[in-house]
């Protein structure tokens, strides 16, 4: 089979994809940027698909669920990636920095609040992923950020005096 | 028969389409208020006149009633429509309006000021022979604190704003020490969302269900109820799903608390058309009221479907002073309506918002099918405003039909570009608990099957392999690239997916 280039951003995935599945695409139509067609399964049963290419994305509408695709995001811009390193706390919507909470060298708790988002006029409390110390805050109150954005970096585990 | 000859809605998103589309069948003048990144939006473009109020946030446009007035008078509206959020239940707006010379379409200044404070709203309702829950007095920001008010409580409580509504301004919190930042938190919320940041604590009932009675009274004192709507199936104290008939209600119940509603409506002297909030224990069959909005309800659609009634045009009728023509005895509904709000909202990550371009929004028809939508597809969906695009509503002659409606539609509904709750809700309405009927609030924390990730199977490796085609196919793709090819049988193998012949791509 052919290798991947691209990685799915959505839905998070959570088991391998690339096994062998008995499945038939069939392209009924593509017309200004969108391909349609069926989907037929392995038992049988189709299911209509509507897709798209929007610049480095691919969007994919199966069966209920919309999926996006992307090239893999080159390490030095992997901070902005679903999968944070532990130390990382990244804003988990897209919005604007109403509080922030500590700052450098402030002790922490698990579960304490670092700094709220508000976002579609919701506040997200952004809450500290463990007990630790704060070794850096990223962002500034009225600054907007977008998912996914880093916001504090704890001291590493281990690093502590 | 003539109400008004112009209204200007203030309001955007599918509740000013929603207004806009009755006003136009009457055959009422329309006016439209935007903000800038609505400038495009769909309200805008249906009024038969839109004005832009020019900012970006919700405190300079549609909350700013300076403007909004100004601007309806200027265009020689006689009235104004708020839909809901913003200053649908502001009183000061009100009161300005009638200062202006210009028609609320809602209750009094009054009404609206007694509702929108829950402690006097609750009193209201004692008086009226309503069962309350347990609460405490209004919380200011730097006021020492709160031993004294929990205590008379206990925890776990919610924190809940004054002016509250869509669970703006709610928090529960479990643990004494976490008050005050929730009490904080709350505040800032409130004050944003509704310009009022007044707090209150509340006892916390798990396990409960969430019924409303919607109510009509005209200027008259004629009030009747247009029965319920169950609304137990929410997320951060926001409602996802709604449905009636609810299926906790027996007649008896159905009686008491409709009863209870139309006492609640006249103690608190409204007109318009409002809603009467219970809590149900379910286990009990005891009912508590909760709150009056003073305002229409973002999940009317339900009760209009089963009715076959217009609320919209209710509201603009009552607020014209004419009075209501229906007597209780001819509130007989029709057959199950259910429905399911289309939020932006990412429901693999804790319910998230979502913002973007909308790719693609192809919303399904057919038998029983109804969208109030607010937007179209291309529009950018801003990080400024709520987050819920539009409510897909089903009607059926029973339950199960309306149910099997919104599945379907739920499934042929392409929206790309910008991640929704549909995966969420489609497995939702699968759910035997809510198949049955016996859910509650915590429907969604009891079943994180709801919002874990989808496992991979046939589909997921069906899109995977429809992207990297697509990835691999460069070039500009013509408007005529029509292929209408069909698969080639098992004998095309490549790679593991037959009949993919590589003509299928252009």
């Amino acid at each position: 089979m052919t290798t991947r280039r691209l990685q799915q951003l959505h839905p998070p995935e959570s088991t391998l994809v690339g096994a062998r599945y008995q499945a038939d695409i069939e392209i009924a139509a593509t017309s200004q940027g969108r391909w349609e067609g069926q989907v037929q399964l392995g038992d049988g049963r189709t299911t209509p698909f509507l897709a798209l290419r929007d610049g480095q994305q691919v969007h994919v509408w199966l069966a209920g669920e919309s999926y996006v695709f992307a090239p893999p995001i080159p390490i030095a811009r992997a901070h902005r990636s679903a999968q944070p390193a532990s130390d990382d706390v990244v804003s988990p919507v897209p919005g604007v920095v109403m509080t922030v909470l500590v700052s450098a060298g402030d002790a922490v708790e698990a579960a304490q609040d670092l700094v709220i988002i508000e976002s579609m006029k919701t506040e997200h409390l952004v809450k500290s992923p463990r007990d630790g110390t704060v070794e850096q805050v990223l962002v500034q109150e009225g600054q907007q950020v977008e998912r996914g954005v880093l916001l504090v970096v704890l001291v590493g585990v281990g690093e502590e005096r | 028969m003539s109400v008004f000859s112009k209204v200007l809605v203030a309001n955007r998103g599918e509740i000013a389409v929603r207004v806009l589309q009755t006003l136009q069948a009457m055959g009422i003048a329309t006016a439209a208020v935007y903000a800038d990144p609505d400038a495009n939006s769909p309200h805008a473009g249906l009024a038969d006149e839109a004005f832009s109020l020019g900012g970006s946030t919700a405190e300079e446009t549609y909350l700013d009633r300076r403007k909004i007035i100004e601007l309806a008078l200027r265009c020689g509206a006689e009235a104004v429509h708020p839909g809901y959020g913003f200053l649908a239940e502001n009183p000061a707006f009100s009161r300005e309006c009638a200062e202006a010379g210009l028609v609320f379409i809602g209750p009094s200044p009054e009404t609206i000021e007694l509702l929108g404070d829950k402690i006097r709203s609750k009193e209201a309702a004692v008086i009226a022979g309503v069962p309350v829950v347990p609460s405490s007095p209004m919380w200011t920001p730097g006021e020492s604190l709160l031993d004294g008010l929990s205590s008379q409580i206990g925890f776990p409580l919610l924190v809940k704003a004054a002016a509250g509504g869509g669970g703006r301004g709610m928090r529960i919190v479990e643990r004494v020490q976490d008050l005050e930042t929730a009490l904080e938190s709350a505040n800032r919320e409130a004050a944003s969302a509704f310009g009022d940041g007044r707090v209150f604590l509340e006892r916390y009932i798990p396990a409960a269900r969430h019924v409303e009675f919607q109510v009509l009274a005209d200027s008259s004192g004629n009030t009747i109820h247009l029965l319920e709507r169950e609304c137990s199936i929410q997320r951060r104290y926001q409602k996802v799903i709604e449905e009636t008939p609810s299926p906790v209600l027996n007649d008896d119940l159905r009686t008491r608390m409709a009863a209870s509603a139309v006492a609640m409506a006249k103690s608190a002297g409204y007109t318009n058309a409002g809603t009467v909030e219970f809590l149900v224990d379910a286990q009990t069959g005891e009912y508590y009221f909760l709150e009056m909005n003073a305002r229409i309800q973002v999940e009317h659609p339900i009760t209009e479907e089963t009715l076959r009634l217009d609320m919209v045009e209710w509201q603009t009728r009552i607020a014209a002073g004419k009075l209501i023509s229906l007597s209780q005895e001819d509130i007989r509904p029709s057959g199950h309506a259910v429905e399911c709000r289309i939020y932006a909202e990412d429901p693999y990550s804790n319910f998230a918002p979502a913002t973007g371009r909308l790719l693609a929004w192809r919303p399904p028809s057919g038998m029983g099918i109804r969208l109030d939508s607010g937007v179209a597809e291309g529009q950018e969906i801003s990080a400024y405003y709520d987050s819920m695009l539009a409510k897909l509503v089903a009607w059926g002659p029973d339950r199960q039909s309306a149910i099997g409606r919104m599945q379907r539609a739920l499934q042929s509904f392409p929206v790309l570009g910008v991640t929704t709750n549909i995966p969420f809700l489609i497995r939702a309405i699968a759910h035997p608990d809510f198949r049955s009927g016996g859910y509650d609030t915590g429907f969604i924390a009891r079943h994180p099957e709801l919002t874990a990730s989808p496992e991979s199977n046939h589909l997921n490796g069906a899109a995977v392999e429809i992207a990297e085609r697509i990835w691999r196919s460069a070039g500009p793709i013509g408007g005529s690239n029509m292929s209408g090819q069909s698969s080639a049988g098992p004998q095309a193998t490549q790679g593991p997916w037959r009949g993919l012949s590589k003509s299928t791509f252009p």
